[in-house]
């Protein structure tokens, strides 16, 4: 019943598992043969050259150079071994002594008052109620010239104006009498005279033009002048100012207006005209901007000058202050094309802003850098303050309350490193000093009626007592400070270094 | 050198501006100063001391000058001198 059976192997395949085995393919592909060259090269000579500056003062240095194969001075060694004992010993006691402790000497009268020296004025521009506009002293310190025109016309004028000089060492002075009227076809606007040679002024007109008297011709005065060129200026031009050029002993005039031009011009006298030399145009454009400091820009695109200050410092360095309150440090050397809108001038303007410090909110009236220090400049403006800067930072080191109204011009006292004075248009001359404690003003310099605005004033450099004050009733006041406004104490350089190495926060 | 180092210590006193060392002609030999100061020193305090010795000298022909300080409203100058040499020291005590 039961029988053996073989059957065959019964082969069910996977549903899940699948063979792990991946398809393969294979293919081949090879690159285009790839060129190769091979070449060499050889220097056939070879020149070596180097440079190497030499030290300025060559005579003199040869005078002290340590020569170490030189035997030393004979009996050198001994005389110092001989002094050094009482030379160190005097040192000390003079360090520790208090013998000399609050020990002044007279060497000059003392006077503690300010008082008004001069009161001068032109009869004719006083009764057309021109104001002064500028007033500077000559080189020689014995001469002040003063401009007259308006600063309170906003339209064009053509009215004629003057330029009036007097001689204040002379002994037959009459102040109702200027030594020298010169006529001007319109108002000026600037003026400045030439730091060596007494006889020469320069001024800036409201049409825009800028002229070189020459006070010691006795027929026509005008040594030079740009006249209505495509080069010059088309805007009234605010400052002029008389820059070293790159030849030793000839100098040129630099102008500002509020076109947004500064121009460099040269003196020709053999023709009678002034020749562009440099031309620089400020754009919104180009103006650099600190990060810090947002500025809209609204309105026309030029930047209109009202005031130049140059540097004593840094031949390359001037500072510019504009009508929309920009406060701006600009390089001569600049290579920069201005982005300005060309007008067939003779020399392609170039955009000089280097960089930019923190705008006020008015013009800037006036600038002034400090004589006794390289980073160091003051500004003022509409707003009533005076601004003390470095350059090194945008930020001002320090801001003083000086008016409650416009401050026309500031300028640093050329004896004492920290004071200052600002003509206010109230028609006082304040006159501030750092070193004291409270920043109140230390002298105020008011005269008559309070209402007659004090549009510039000058500080004599021979004779550092002088303090000129040009006012809008047309008069010009020369002033004669005391001792103390004018007579350095030992210890103003080191402060005013304090001051100018404060950083803002 | 102890020369150098004699100068070392004067300069390290407290409120020493500058020295010079002047030979009996006027003619500055070692100095811590710009040249220009130097020359400027140099000529004018030569003149000084030789004045000044002889006005002691004047007075008493048996005294002689020993040591010159000359004080300003800025520093003093304190001068050493001698047959061959001259020591200036320029120092600003309060400094």
């Amino acid at each position: 019943m039961f029988t053996d059976e073989a059957l065959d192997s019964v082969c069910i395949k996977s549903l899940w598992r699948n063979s792990q085995q991946s398809a393969q393919d294979s293919r081949g592909c090879q690159t285009k043969a790839v060129h190769i060259t091979e070449a060499q090269v050889q220097t056939v000579s070879t020149t070596i050259s180097g440079t190497q500056t030499e030290p300025q003062y060559q005579v003199t240095e040869q005078l002290f150079q340590q020569n170490h194969e030189e035997p030393e001075p004979p009996g050198l060694k001994d005389f110092l071994q001989r002094v050094e004992d009482v030379v160190i010993r005097e040192l000390v006691r003079n360090t520790r002594s208090h013998a000399f402790d609050g020990f002044q000497v007279n060497w000059e009268d003392h006077s503690n008052l300010v008082s008004c020296l001069h009161c001068l004025q032109h009869p004719s521009a006083v009764e057309r109620g021109l104001h002064v506009t500028s007033v500077s002293w000559s080189c020689t310190g014995s001469v002040i010239a003063c401009a007259y025109g308006r600063i309170d016309d906003g339209d064009w004028n053509t009215e004629r104006s003057y330029v009036c000089t007097w001689n204040l060492d002379r002994r037959g002075l009459n102040p109702k009498q200027a030594d020298l009227v010169v006529d001007v076809p319109t108002a000026v606007t600037a003026l400045c005279c030439h730091p060596q040679q007494p006889a020469l002024i320069a001024g800036g007109l409201y049409s825009g033009e800028v002229v070189v008297w020459d006070t010691s011709r006795t027929q026509d005065s005008t040594l030079v002048q740009t006249g209505m060129s495509a080069d010059s200026h088309r805007e009234p031009v605010y400052q002029v100012a008389w820059v070293p050029l790159q030849k030793k002993g000839e100098f040129g005039v630099l102008s500002a207006s509020s076109g947004g031009k500064v121009l460099l011009w040269t003196v020709d006298s053999d023709q009678g005209r002034l020749v562009l030399s440099a031309a620089y145009a400020l754009v919104r454009q180009q103006v650099p901007h600190s990060s810090s400091i947002s500025y809209k820009a609204r309105g026309s695109s030029t930047v209109g000058v009202t005031s130049l200050a140059l540097s004593p410092w840094d031949p390359d360095t001037f500072l510019v202050g504009s009508e929309g309150g920009l406060l701006l440090r600009c390089s001569f050397s600049s290579q920069k094309p201005a982005a300005a809108p060309s007008e067939g001038q003779s020399v392609t303007p170039r955009a000089p802003a280097v960089f930019s410090f923190r705008p006020r909110s008015g013009p800037v009236h006036s600038i002034h850098c400090s004589p006794f220090h390289r980073n160091v400049f003051v500004s003022a403006g509409t707003d009533g303050l005076a601004h003390l800067h470095s350059l090194l930072q945008a930020d001002p080191l320090l801001s003083l309350r000086v008016s409650d109204s416009y401050v026309f011009q500031v300028e640093w006292s050329p004896t004492r490193p920290l004071v200052f004075a600002a003509a206010t248009g109230q028609g006082e001359v304040q006159i501030l000093d750092l070193g004291r404690r409270s920043l109140r003003p230390a002298a105020t310099i008011e005269q008559g009626a309070a209402g007659r605005a004090a549009t510039c004033l000058a500080f004599n450099r021979q004779n550092a007592h002088l303090l000129a004050v040009g006012k809008t009733d047309g008069t010009v006041s020369v002033w004669q400070l005391s001792a103390d406004l004018t007579e350095q104490s030992p210890r103003e350089s080191s402060q005013l270094e304090q001051i100018a190495n404060q950083v803002a926060e | 050198m102890l020369i150098e180092e004699t100068l070392k210590r004067i300069q390290s006193q407290k409120g020493v501006q500058g020295i010079i060392i002047v030979n009996s002609e006027g003619i500055p030999i070692k100095t811590t100063l710009d040249n220009s100061s130097t020359v400027q020193y140099a000529g004018l305090i030569h003149q000084l001391v030789m004045k000044a010795r002889s006005t002691v000298r004047d007075i008493d022909p048996q005294n002689d000058l020993t040591f010159l300080r000359v004080r300003s409203k800025k520093n003093e100058i304190m001068i050493a001198p001698d047959k061959d040499y001259f020591l200036i020291v320029i120092q600003n005590p309060s400094d």
